[in-house]
């Protein structure tokens, strides 16, 4: 059975479903909406069941598309996708159990949020450069229309800027993708990973396109400024997959593209990309130091988190030890899957808060640990979580990050530092909501409802549980990274 | 395995268990405590027979958990389990009525389990997990009663002091395990050379953060925000113990560098932080004062050369400190304060209690034969045969004086005064302080032994360190009982009262500049951010007249991008958002429309190709720019 076509597709399928059928009413569409993404995830599951192979990919499903050009619809698998490709599945599902309160045009949204679905997976997923384009570009329109149609005060505006930058961010990407079928005669990413097609300063002209492109994406300064005003406005579970899937194009294409393709180009810009990763990592972190709105302070911490991401596979390329590689690659790769599990659960319990408060300054709280329990320990333990604690899902990838890191280029150890402005910035943010006096204005706030607990409370275990024992995902990772050659 | 599991696992199962179920709490705590103490009793018969217990468990690729209960780090466990057990149970009296006792317990049952992973840890990994873990866990219980004022700033100060300082550790266990290639500890100690220098000064500047050493010795005292029972358990010797545990295992790799600056840290630890014990106010943050100096003192063992000198004033600093704690609690239950002036008298109204917190007082000072005579003559004897004897032998005496002298004016203090009503009986409470005076008491008796299981190698006690050291703290505690501490420490009282935090202390050292340093990239953000718009806009008109030279056809298309560019700021607000269902509805209709036609186009020139997409793009902007005016 094709698996990955059928999880790709299956959420726009049913989409175009809902669009036809005559009752389109919030609960029809909600119903519809966590069938289809549950339905999805399974088949994810399934996927995760048939395993993937060391050195190669997995499961691929290939159909003839355009031969003239070498262009096909191909799509697989490795163990740098698939970690991805659940938390995909897994994240759309959540965000479809969240998002059963809209009532406000719930057909289009629910139709916008299984587009999206489509999208992401398939970006994941495809092994051809054009198909990964569609994919790439597709997400982008949907996520405009996302802010647009259900996001806060000045979302026309946040997704114009979104859309545009992204855009124009993308375009570089598309003349690299075209530079590397100039030099291979075909779109088979396969192709372009096995024998990398361009060498010399094609190589790196087309690497700095790529670079731009997933500079954008991931977002890395000074080009992140899109991210915390798209945030912002973005509506909960826009917000949660923008953070939890889409902000892995970025760092997925990094790995996939400019690591895998122009391998020697990476290496001679090693220390440069690793720059770019510090300087992200440093200044995400101060600059979500100094936010007194809450979103914007979890948006901002996202700059830092995939800070590590890039330092991680620049260490990887500018390595020579084998071990050293791996250590860079499983924890940057460890990290992209951990960073969508806690800032999701960070993102949903924003919302919960702005839900009930239609607020979202620290200012405005005080005291709710004792109002509100539920929402107040499940965000102090994704607070944590995100601040890197030991036992929770960041602490095992930044500390191979980072162990890496030392043993290969040193000096950018420094990035390190930002660990504990993290731990500042959470804390405070803690203490200002939850802890002290009780705030008489949320006297009668009510706790979480069981819809909201079964939209968070599998993120927090998952949490736990890539932090106690990560074996289980790691392995995945570490089955693929082991065998990269590049 | 079966032992060390024993060990960690009954903690974390009571706690879960307690949350879950809300009921049985003293049967679950003292079954959590209670096994894990039995596990640790039978690991340490084990270990000091010469048989390690050691267990790995997969964790990450290449980096296993390892736990070890060999000689050392069992005995520490039994030390942890035995104090962990008595202030448990001194806890179940003294928080029997708070409504949130449920959380308390299944915090300090988790904090237990976390402080015995850190002793049992092999690999550095562990270690450093289990040193963030008890961070953690002593932020949950500084900040318990987190509803009062003042109690989220102490519990956030102290993670965040504790964390700075973990920097340390993990660059520390980065180099080393770069170094040696492997994340078991045992292995790693035998780096040498730089590798070794750099790595034990990073462990060092890990270990001053959680021992409390100069100049992070402030969040200690401010720790005090806690329920006592916290302070006894946390304070006194498990959380602060972690970084003299670091050292002490540390140990036989640290070159003479690096045992230089750690002597002279402690050493100066116990001076300072003693000055402070003796000008508070406060007989909690005096005790706490006071753990940072006796830390001071491990350090300076540590700093000498002789490790086990440390782990015998740990060991008796245990008993000795959680016994003080757990007295203060008592008077402090009956007079609803910790200030020294409330609590005058509050020793005569409770003789039996004043009797247990005088033999503890009296052993911290270094009375014979009480425990901490002992070792704090090892550690007097270790000072003296060091080379930098010069610098480590004056502040070790110091520190001995000092010591005297604030646990001289604490007894003072308590009984002097007016007994005020007779307090109630406090059966739990009694108990557990009780035992742990008879451990201050007579734990010195178990110290040779020890030193043998431990091939310790400990300098020969001659007939001078003791008498150096009787002469240090009974000086001390004749000062400390006869004379005001303003008396004593004269011009420095200003100064100790302000925790010598000098110019300003680490919050105009490191908070405001932080902060600083965010406001401004928080500035620069909106600047960037608007320069970038401006781009954006630039960068449209850019594209235009690229396509303009090249592609006439395209030209008038894309100038129209540019100038909606310039415009949409301004538009973007006029877009009514009703109409947006009929905009997807319609767009997904058209897209599969043009998908038919889309295959026809497919030339496989790439210039058309290009083109195309190009196009496709520039389309979908017209659409979204258009579609103000069509809704």
């Amino acid at each position: 059975m094709p698996l990955l076509t059928l999880a790709t597709f299956l959420p726009i399928l049913g989409g175009l479903a809902l669009m036809a059928l005559p009752d389109r009413s919030a609960r029809m569409a909600h119903g519809i909406s966590i069938g289809v993404t549950g339905v999805t995830f399974l088949i994810t599951l399934a996927i995760w069941s048939r395993g993937i192979v060391a050195g190669d990919f997995a499961q691929v499903e290939e159909v003839a598309w355009i031969p003239a050009i070498g262009a096909a619809y191909r799509l697989g698998l490795d163990g740098l996708s698939l970690p991805l490709v659940l938390l995909t599945s897994l994240l759309f599902l959540l965000s479809a159990i969240y998002s059963a309160r809209i009532g406000e045009r719930a057909a289009s949204y629910v139709v916008l949020m299984l587009m999206l679905e489509t999208a992401s997976l398939g970006t994941f997923m495809a092994l051809d450069g054009l198909l990964f384009y569609v994919f790439f570009e597709v997400s982008l329109v949907g996520m405009y229309f996302m802010i647009a149609g259900w996001g806060y005060e000045e979302r026309q505006r946040a997704a114009l800027m979104f859309f545009l930058y992204t855009l124009l961010g993308s375009l570089p990407l598309l003349l690299a993708i075209i530079g590397l079928y100039l030099g291979s005669g075909t779109f088979d990413m396969r192709a372009w990973i096995d024998a990398p097609p361009l060498t010399g300063l094609a190589a790196m002209l087309a690497l700095i396109a790529m670079f731009i492109t997933f500079a954008v994406k991931i977002p890395v300064f000074p080009v992140h400024t899109w991210l915390p005003a798209a945030h912002v406005q973005a509506p909960t579970a826009g917000s949660v997959i923008l953070a939890g899937v889409m902000l892995k194009f970025g760092t997925y294409g990094l790995v996939r593209f400019a690591l895998q393709m122009t391998p020697e180009a990476f290496a001679q810009a090693g220390q440069v990309i690793l720059a770019f990763g510090v300087v992200a990592a440093l200044y995400g972190a101060f600059a979500a130091l100094a936010q007194s709105d809450l979103k914007k302070m979890i948006a901002y911490t996202s700059v830092n988190h995939m800070g590590y991401v890039v330092i991680g596979v620049a260490v990887a390329a500018l390595s020579l030890d084998p071990g050293i590689r791996t250590i860079a690659l499983d924890g940057a790769t460890l990290q992209m899957v951990s960073h969508g599990l806690v800032t999701g659960a960070l993102f949903f319990l924003v919302g919960m808060l702005q839900d009930r408060a239609h607020s979202r300054e620290m200012s405005d709280f005080g005291g709710l640990l004792g109002r509100v329990p539920w929402l107040g320990w499940a965000f102090i333990l994704s607070a944590f979580a995100s601040l890197g604690l030991p036992g929770l899902a960041h602490f095992p990838a930044e500390f191979q990050i980072f162990l890496a890191t030392l043993n290969a280029a040193p000096w950018a150890i420094v990035a390190i530092l930002a660990i504990v402005v993290t731990a500042g910035l959470y804390l405070r943010a803690i203490a200002a909501v939850f802890l002290g006096p009780a705030n008489e204005k949320w006297a009668d706030m009510p706790d979480l409802d069981r819809r909201e607990k079964l939209a968070v409370v599998p993120l927090l275990i998952l949490t736990i549980l890539v932090g106690v024992a990560p074996g289980w995902l790691i392995g995945m990772i570490h089955t693929t990274m082991a065998a990269l050659s590049f | 395995m079966n032992l060390l599991a024993l060990i960690l696992l009954p903690p974390v199962l009571a706690a879960l268990a307690i949350l879950a179920l809300r009921r049985a709490l003293v049967a679950l705590v003292l079954a959590g405590a209670g096994l894990s103490l039995a596990g640790a009793g039978m690991a340490a018969m084990t270990a000091w027979g010469g048989a390690a217990v050691t267990t790995t468990l997969p964790f990450l690729p290449g980096l296993a958990i390892l736990l070890m209960a060999d000689a050392l780090t069992a005995t520490i466990a039994l030390m942890v389990a035995t104090v962990a057990g008595l202030v448990l149970i001194y806890g179940l009296g003294y928080m029997a009525k708070d409504p949130e006792r449920h959380r308390f317990f299944a915090t300090m049952l988790f904090f237990v389990a976390a402080m015995q992973l850190l002793v049992l840890s092999g690999d550095w990994i562990t270690l450093l997990a289990a040193w963030e873990m008890i961070g953690f866990a002593s932020y949950l219980l500084i900040g318990f009663w987190h509803a009062r004022a003042g109690v989220a700033e102490a519990a956030t100060r102290a993670f965040l002091y504790t964390r700075s300082a973990d920097l340390g550790l993990y660059i520390g266990a980065f180099v080393l395990i770069g170094a040696a290639g492997t994340s078991e500890i045992s292995t790693t100690l035998a780096t040498t050379g730089t590798p070794a220098l750099i790595a034990g000064l990073l462990l060092l500047i890990a270990a001053m953060g959680k021992s409390a050493q100069v100049p992070m010795q402030d969040w200690l005292m401010r720790a005090m925000a806690g329920p006592t029972p916290v302070s006894a358990l946390l304070h006194s010797a498990t959380l602060v113990a972690a970084g003299a545990i670091l050292l002490i295992r540390a140990a036989p790799m640290l070159p003479g560098g690096a045992l230089l600056a750690i002597g002279i840290v402690g050493g100066a630890t116990a001076v300072i932080a003693g000055l402070i014990a003796l000008a508070e106010r406060d007989l909690k943050r005096l005790l706490a004062a006071s753990t940072a100096s006796q830390y001071g003192l491990m350090l300076v063992a540590v700093g000498a050369g002789a490790p086990v000198a440390a782990l015998l004033h740990l060991i008796a600093h245990a008993a000795i400190k959680s016994a003080l704690f757990l007295g203060a609690g008592i008077f402090q239950h009956d007079r609803g304060s910790t200030d020294l002036e409330a609590l005058s008298g509050a020793g005569r109204a409770r003789p039996g209690m004043f009797a247990g917190f005088a033999i503890a007082a009296l052993a911290l000072a270094g009375i014979p034969p009480l425990a901490g005579f002992y070792s704090k003559d090892a550690i007097i004897a270790a000072a003296l045969e060091s080379p930098a004897a010069a610098w480590l032998v004056p502040l070790t005496l110091a520190g001995s004086v000092l010591t005297g002298a604030y646990m001289g004016r604490a007894m003072r203090v308590l009984w002097a005064g007016e007994t005020g009503p007779r307090p109630a009986a406090i059966p739990l409470m009694a108990a557990g302080m009780g035992v742990l005076v008879l451990l201050a008491a007579t734990l010195g008796q178990g110290f040779k032994p020890l030193e043998y299981l431990l091939e310790g190698g400990l300098p020969e006690i001659g007939l001078i360190v003791p008498l150096l050291g009787l002469g240090a703290g009974l000086s001390g505690l004749g000062l400390g009982w006869l004379f005001a501490p303003a008396r004593l420490l004269g011009p420095l009282m200003a100064p100790a009262r302000n925790g010598f935090a000098v110019a300003g202390g680490m919050d105009a050292l490191i908070l405001r500049p932080a902060l600083a340093l965010a406001a401004a990239c928080a500035a620069f953000e909106a600047r960037l951010l608007a320069a970038q718009i401006g781009m954006i806009r630039g960068l449209g008109l850019g594209i235009a007249r690229l396509v303009e030279r090249s592609d006439a056809a395209l030209y008038a298309f894309s100038l129209w991008i540019g100038r909606q560019n310039l415009h949409l700021g301004a538009r973007a607000r006029l877009t009514d958002t009703n109409g947006i269902d009929a905009l997807i509805f319609g767009l997904v209709a058209r897209t599969i429309a043009a998908g038919a036609r889309a295959r026809r186009l497919q030339s496989g020139f790439i210039h058309r190709e290009l083109a195309l997409t190009f196009a496709g793009i520039a389309l979908v902007t017209g659409v979204l720019l258009a579609a103000p005016y069509f809704l």
